[in-house]
């Protein structure tokens, strides 16, 4: 599914990540853990194609990305779901179209678009609710509408960057109730966190990183 | 799922939504439009009279060419004959001395006991040559200048040296104008491009999250540049009706002001050029969307 081969990323003269190595299967959940500055998220984002790699080669489901042009990436996204510590909602937007938004972007009809959103609520506990602006909505429940947007088209990755970093005990339990529920329909699931509480209670495999090196596997 | 028809509708929705939910960015960026526009438009109505003004003057070309006092009778009617024949001449008309003096006492009602002292031979008898149609009256002028001897003609004037300076001062009008109407384009493409940059910038996140959801950059730029066009449509109209509007008002007031009926030969702009006007103003909107919104992505994270 997805493996990085002796990947190093440089910033200037600050080595953000050095001759990483692993590999993650399909249907795997994995956690990517470590101090700030560890270079948690600046693997995530490799994964998406956000930052590239210096040296090194990733290839997601067989195909590196690392050649992969600026217009390749799209099709890239579109076969994965990414949520974000800050949640990265529309504030202007409903909720059920910010969910829609990934399958606005295919050119999806609005009635799939209605259907799939209704159905993803309904995973994340916000059914009868994507009227509602995200404002009038709690972190928590801000996160779970960003889930729903991740998994809407289905994706067979499903990439979270500290997903319950802006999030209290309780809520970020729901959060990661849900991913484990999107994990064991059969969705790969990478999560970036350093909450070690929640790996505890939801042990996964863990990548730790330290100064950009990966520690242990 | 691949992209289809759905796209364009969803394109053409976020574009719709941006228009009326930046509304007032939106109106600065075709209000800048029409103004530019307005502005080619008044002074493609000046260039345009001006030069048909010079077309008229070069279309009836008239030389008046004056008989010295002892030419006989006889010999100016075989002149004025000769001359009317030439296929360069439309028609001949002679004016004796008496017929050009009764013409100015005609003018000038308040002399006419000075005149009548002064005699009825105060002005000389001519001929009053029309040019016929012709594209090249300069050329037409010198070819005919050998039956005008001066044995029998005292003068010959056609008037072409006052012409000729007017021409030159179209052609300085023409210059200058077209340098200042770039001018005014490339500052209302530089002021429509970063109020339309405004926009964009108030929607980075949602551009950002656009990206991050898969979309492509053709589905991210083109609700823009569709508002770029309306911008565009919207200016040109506008602009268009605002000329047609001074057109009316200015010319109907110059007129009960001056009394000169010679303004209401001040034409408008013919259709074709109407519609480049507009075709310039979408082309203005179209252009600084895409400046506009090419330089965003060349920056956005």
């Amino acid at each position: 599914m997805i493996r990085f081969y002796r990947v190093s990323k440089q910033f200037g003269a600050f080595d953000a990540l050095r001759d990483v190595n692993f590999q993650v299967s399909k249907g795997e959940f994995v956690y990517i853990t470590g101090p700030s500055g560890a270079g948690k998220s600046t693997m995530l984002k490799m994964v998406y194609g956000a930052v590239r790699p210096s040296h090194g080669k990733i290839l997601i489901n067989g195909t590196d990305i690392t050649r992969m042009r600026a217009s390749g990436l799209p099709s890239l996204r579109r076969s994965m779901g990414i949520v974000f510590q800050d949640f990265k909602l529309i504030p202007t937007r409903s909720i059920g179209e910010n969910v829609g938004l990934a399958l606005e972007v295919i050119g999806a009809s609005r009635d799939t678009i209605r259907r799939r959103v209704d159905a993803v609520l309904s995973i994340v506990g916000l059914r009868g609710r994507a009227d509602e602006l995200p404002h009038t909505l709690s972190g928590g429940e801000q996160q779970r509408v960003s889930v729903a947007r991740a998994i809407v088209n289905d994706p067979s990755l499903l990439l979270a960057d500290e997903p319950t970093g802006n999030l209290d005990g309780a809520m970020a339990i729901e959060v990661m109730e849900i991913l484990q529920t999107i994990n064991l329909r059969g969705t790969t699931v990478l999560v970036a966190t350093h909450d070690g509480g929640l790996m505890q209670r939801f042990p996964y495999r863990t990548l730790r990183f330290r100064a950009g090196r990966l520690e242990s596997s | 799922m691949s992209q289809g028809p759905q796209t364009y509708v969803h394109i053409f929705r976020r574009a719709l939504r941006s228009l009326w939910e930046n509304v007032y960015l939106n109106l600065v960026s075709m209000g800048v439009i029409a103004a530019a526009v307005l502005l080619m438009g008044v002074y493609l109505t000046f260039q345009y009279n001006l030069t048909q003004l010079m077309n008229s003057w070069d279309r009836d070309v008239q030389v008046s060419a004056y008989f010295h006092a002892d030419v006989p009778e006889d010999r100016r009617e075989s002149l004025a004959a000769r001359i009317g024949e030439d296929p360069r001449v439309a028609r001949v008309a002679y004016v004796s001395e008496a017929e050009a003096g009764a013409w100015l006492a005609e003018r000038v009602d308040d002399l006419a006991p000075v005149l009548e002292e002064l005699g009825s031979d105060l002005l000389p008898a001519s001929l009053e040559i029309t040019l016929a149609q012709t594209d090249n009256v300069e050329r037409d002028i010198a070819e005919l200048k050998p039956l005008l001897d001066p044995a029998d003609f005292a003068e010959v004037d056609h008037g072409r040296e006052w012409v000729d300076r007017f021409e030159a001062f179209v052609e300085a009008v023409r210059v200058l104008g077209g340098a200042m109407g770039l001018m005014i384009l490339v500052a209302a493409l530089f002021l429509v491009t970063n109020t339309v940059y405004l926009v964009i910038y108030n929607r980075r996140d949602e551009l950002e999250i656009q990206k991050l959801v898969g979309a492509t950059q053709s589905y991210i730029v083109a609700p823009f540049l569709l508002e770029g066009f309306a911008h565009g449509l919207a200016g040109g109209v506008a602009a268009l009706l605002a000329l047609k509007a001074l057109h009316v008002l200015l010319i109907g007031r110059l007129e009960s002001a001056l009394g000169a009926e010679a303004l209401t030969s001040v034409s408008a702009l013919p259709a074709q050029w109407l519609l480049g006007l507009a075709v310039l103003a979408v082309v203005l909107g179209v252009g600084a969307a895409s400046v506009a919104v090419t330089r965003f992505l060349a920056t956005a994270p």
